[in-house]
């Protein structure tokens, strides 16, 4: 545990963080995209909480509390998007749901 | 009548009214016209043919009243007013200040209105003539749908003339100038369905917008010249030895910014300080002073830009009054209603430039280079539009030539300092040639609405009213004796022959002899007219087999109209009433005499103008007037009733063949214009047309901008996918993009 400093969380945050970015860029299945929000989200929770931890304000937590449920709401809504997108249309795949232009 | 004749005689007995109720009422001199021709334009059309014609006239009658009152008035010293410019008493004369119209820095301008003698002479005739030619129209118009616009036309004319009348500043009276101009185009164009009647009304307007520009740019030298003066007159300090009478000068010098500079007081307080030359002033300023202040006229003499400023006036009034080189627009204007042609183009609203150089004749006195360009325009006008008339066949074109020929003696009487008499030719003139006019509307009225006089001939016993008004009139114009045409006619001439403008004494005998050759042409011309279209046989292709009469309304009007043609002679008789410093003159100059004052004094007092009376009547002179008319008549009775018929149809010798087909083509004037001036701004204007419309703010400018767009919005099209994920990538790269720039600026 001692050789585990804050470079090492943030550096992990990061690396969550850009995977997650990158998936929700390239990946075709809604599916998979919404998992990759969720990827990041969770990335940004690990910098509040290290950062929260390193300096010891437990205040920090807060913003990590918040963003928990505000991604349990958005789950609760995108996947009922999803699940309704894929009832009219049959599909989950983001290249066949163009509706940004006719 | 009696009231005519009661009105221009200053010797009856006083108003008997206060002349200051007169004066508050001089505004309703113009308002009735100018409200009855609302009612006619706006409600005309629901009120009904008889309605219409009942407020055209009334309204006419009632300023005419009400004109007669005022004339009344100014018939005794009693009715004064104290001038804002000096004051001092302005005798026979009222003023009407209805309050500031605008004001812009140091320039002012006033409602004012003012009847002196010379207004009084023109309210007259344009109210009086104007009521009978409105009554005249109500039959000539009766078979028209648009009477309520014609009479609406012919109200807000009256009220614009009588605008020009009374204005007691010259920006008022340029609204006149305008309006009548504005009624003349509107007059003119009557029948617009008619294009070419349409494009006539064009020309009028144009030709006359060509001299309100230049009236416009004299009145603005006037402005400059009074300002130069109040400036130098402070800086030298010299303002306040320049007047013998301070509080006289305080007078000016508030009016000059409380009335404004163009306010005729003004100016002619003005006037009464700039003498021509040195010695008679205490203060050095007079007109060969160079203005020393900063502006457009500074190395200029006072003289000069006032010359150049009449000069400028010269070209409005030519525009206007139809002189050369504007004068062509008149004989187009033939194309509008004949009652028009008699009320606008003959007796009121050409008359105008006469009546503004009668106005301002304190000034046009101190400039004998102005006075000979006005003398002489006016006599070559007289004799080339005289000569043009010999061979038009259009009664009208006719009548029109002898109108601009006519105007262009009025011009000599002015150029040469005889106003009275330009104001007595004025008023006679209005009288035969309103009658002349109104006595062919009768011709055409019964004759199909033909004007060729060749398709007319022997009227005389089918239209008898109509032939006698028309052969009075025609003596009239013609000058034989005991016609109120001879007295004013020879009166120019006389006054002409009698006149030295200082430095250039040739001018006044050569306009005598030039104005005699056009005496000559006007009595042939006139006569040829009157043959042709009354005497001899009915002409075989007459657009209707027999003539007819015109009815009640038309003929007493010709019958009134003939009778003022004869005993109009009363005003111009010579030596036959004293004259205000006790010697015998005519009528019309000791009623003018008041108006005509200070011109006179300056003449005589400057010598710039030299009058060379004979004493007593100069028989000779009018012996020789008269026998020229007498052999200019007979010339063309003879040539139309025994030569020409007699040649039967033979070809007629060369030369005066040769005169004929360029008199016939108006000696190509319009041709000319058209070649020199109309076709290279057309072209000028298809250029600019073509290139700086067409190809830079069209083709560049709107064009261009369209252009970018379309390729840009063509090109940015291919990022639309509409695919989320594109978007996202574009943001998260540009974001990326952006915290490597911001990091790279912050860590270096």
């Amino acid at each position: 545990m001692e050789g585990i400093t804050l470079q090492h969380y943030l550096f992990l945050a990061a690396l969550l963080f850009s995977l997650g970015v990158f998936g929700v860029l390239v990946r075709r299945n809604a599916l998979v995209v919404f998992m990759c929000v969720e990827l990041m989200l969770n990335a940004s929770n690990l910098t509040f909480l290290a950062f929260a931890r390193d300096s010891g304000m437990d205040v920090g937590h807060l913003p990590a509390l918040f963003v928990i449920a505000v991604a349990a709401a958005e789950a609760a809504i995108g996947l009922a998007v999803i699940i309704a997108v894929f009832r009219s249309r049959g599909t989950v795949n983001v290249d066949d749901i163009r509706t940004m232009r006719l | 009548m009696l009231v005519l004749a009661l009105a221009f005689n200053p010797f009856v007995d006083p108003f008997p009214g206060a002349p200051e109720n007169i004066a508050a009422l001089l505004w309703a001199i113009i308002a009735l016209p100018l409200a009855g021709a609302f009612l006619c334009g706006v409600l005309g059309r629901f009120m009904g043919r008889a309605n219409t014609n009942f407020v055209a006239c009334a309204t006419v009658a009632g300023s005419f009243l009400l004109s007669v009152c005022a004339v009344w008035a100014v018939g005794s010293q009693a009715t004064q007013y104290t001038s804002p410019a000096s004051g001092a008493p302005v005798r026979w004369a009222l003023w009407l200040d209805l309050g500031r119209w605008f004001a812009a820095g140091d320039f002012s301008v006033h409602y004012g209105l003012t009847v002196d003698r010379l207004t009084a002479a023109i309210l007259l005739v344009v109210t009086g003539i104007g009521f009978l030619i409105h009554l005249y129209s109500t039959e000539y118009m009766e078979h028209d749908e648009g009477y309520w616009r014609y009479f609406a036309y012919l109200n807000l004319f009256v009220a614009m003339m009588l605008t020009l009348v009374l204005a007691d500043n010259l920006v008022l009276l340029f609204v006149g100038w305008e309006g009548v101009g504005l009624c003349s185009y509107l007059l003119i164009g009557f029948w617009y369905q008619d294009t070419e009647k349409a494009w006539a009304g064009r020309k009028a307007f144009i030709a006359n917008r060509i001299g309100d520009f230049a009236f416009i740019i004299g009145m603005i030298l006037l402005v400059l010249l009074l300002g130069a003066t109040e400036k130098m007159g402070r800086e030298t300090a010299l303002g306040r030895t320049n007047f013998t009478d301070i509080g006289r000068a305080r007078a000016w010098l508030t009016s000059l910014h409380d009335q404004g500079p163009l306010n005729v007081e003004v100016l002619r307080e003005w006037a009464t300080r700039i003498p021509p030359e040195g010695p008679r002033t205490r203060s050095g300023m007079n007109l060969s002073t160079t203005i020393s202040t900063e502006g457009p006229l500074q190395g200029k003499t006072f003289g000069h830009v006032l010359t150049a400023a009449l000069l400028l006036m010269l070209l409005g009034a030519a525009g206007k009054s139809a002189q050369i080189p504007l004068y062509v627009w008149l004989p187009d204007a033939m194309a509008g209603p004949t009652p028009v042609s008699a009320l606008i183009h003959a007796a009121t609203m050409v008359t105008a430039g006469v009546y503004l150089f009668c106005r301002l004749s304190f000034l046009l006195v101190l400039s004998p280079t102005a006075m000979a360009w006005v003398a002489m325009i006016g006599a070559l006008t007289a004799v080339w539009a005289a000569l043009i008339a010999f061979a038009q066949d259009d009664i009208k074109k006719v009548l029109a030539y002898s109108t601009v020929s006519q105007l262009g003696f009025m011009f000599i009487a002015v150029g040469t300092g005889v106003f009275w008499a330009a104001a007595l030719h004025l008023v006679t003139h209005a009288c035969f040639k309103a009658c002349l006019f109104l006595g062919a509307g009768s011709v055409m009225h019964g004759n199909g609405d033909e004007t060729d006089v060749y398709k007319l001939g022997g009227l005389r016993k089918e239209m008898p009213w109509t032939w006698a008004t028309f052969g009075i009139a025609t003596l009239a114009i013609t000058g034989i004796v005991p016609l109120s045409g001879f007295f004013s006619k020879d009166a120019i001439l006389h006054g002409a022959h009698g006149t030295e403008l200082h430095g250039i004494p040739w001018v006044g005998h050569t306009v005598y002899w030039i104005g005699l050759f056009g005496a000559l042409c006007t009595a042939f011309y006139m006569t040829r007219l009157y043959v042709l279209t009354f005497e001899g046989k009915r002409a075989a292709d007459a657009r209707v087999p027999h003539a007819h009469e015109s009815g009640f309304r038309m003929v007493f009007v010709l019958v009134f109209l003939a009778f003022l043609s004869v005993v109009g002679v009363i005003w111009g008789l010579p030596d036959a009433f004293p004259g205000p410093a006790g010697e015998k003159v005519a009528l019309m100059e000791g009623y003018l005499a008041p108006a005509m004052i200070l011109a006179d004094r300056e003449a005589s007092l400057y010598e710039t103008v030299k009058h060379l009376h004979d004493a007593g009547i100069p028989w000779g002179a009018y012996i020789l007037a008269w026998a020229v008319a007498v052999v200019g008549g007979a010339a063309a009775w003879l040539v139309y009733r025994s030569w020409l018929p007699s040649r039967g149809g033979k070809p007629l010798p060369a030369p005066i063949a040769l005169f004929w087909r360029w008199a016939r083509h108006k000696f190509y004037v319009d041709e000319v214009y058209d070649l020199l001036i109309i076709r290279p701004f057309t072209l000028l204007s298809k250029g600019l047309y073509k290139v700086v419309d067409g190809g830079i703010i069209d083709g560049v400018g709107v064009g261009g901008t369209a252009l970018v767009l379309k390729r840009a919005g063509a090109w940015l099209r291919y990022t639309q996918t509409g695919n989320a994920q594109n978007y996202a990538t574009v943001m998260a790269v540009a974001l990326l993009v952006s915290i490597g720039v911001v990091l790279t600026w912050v860590l270096l």
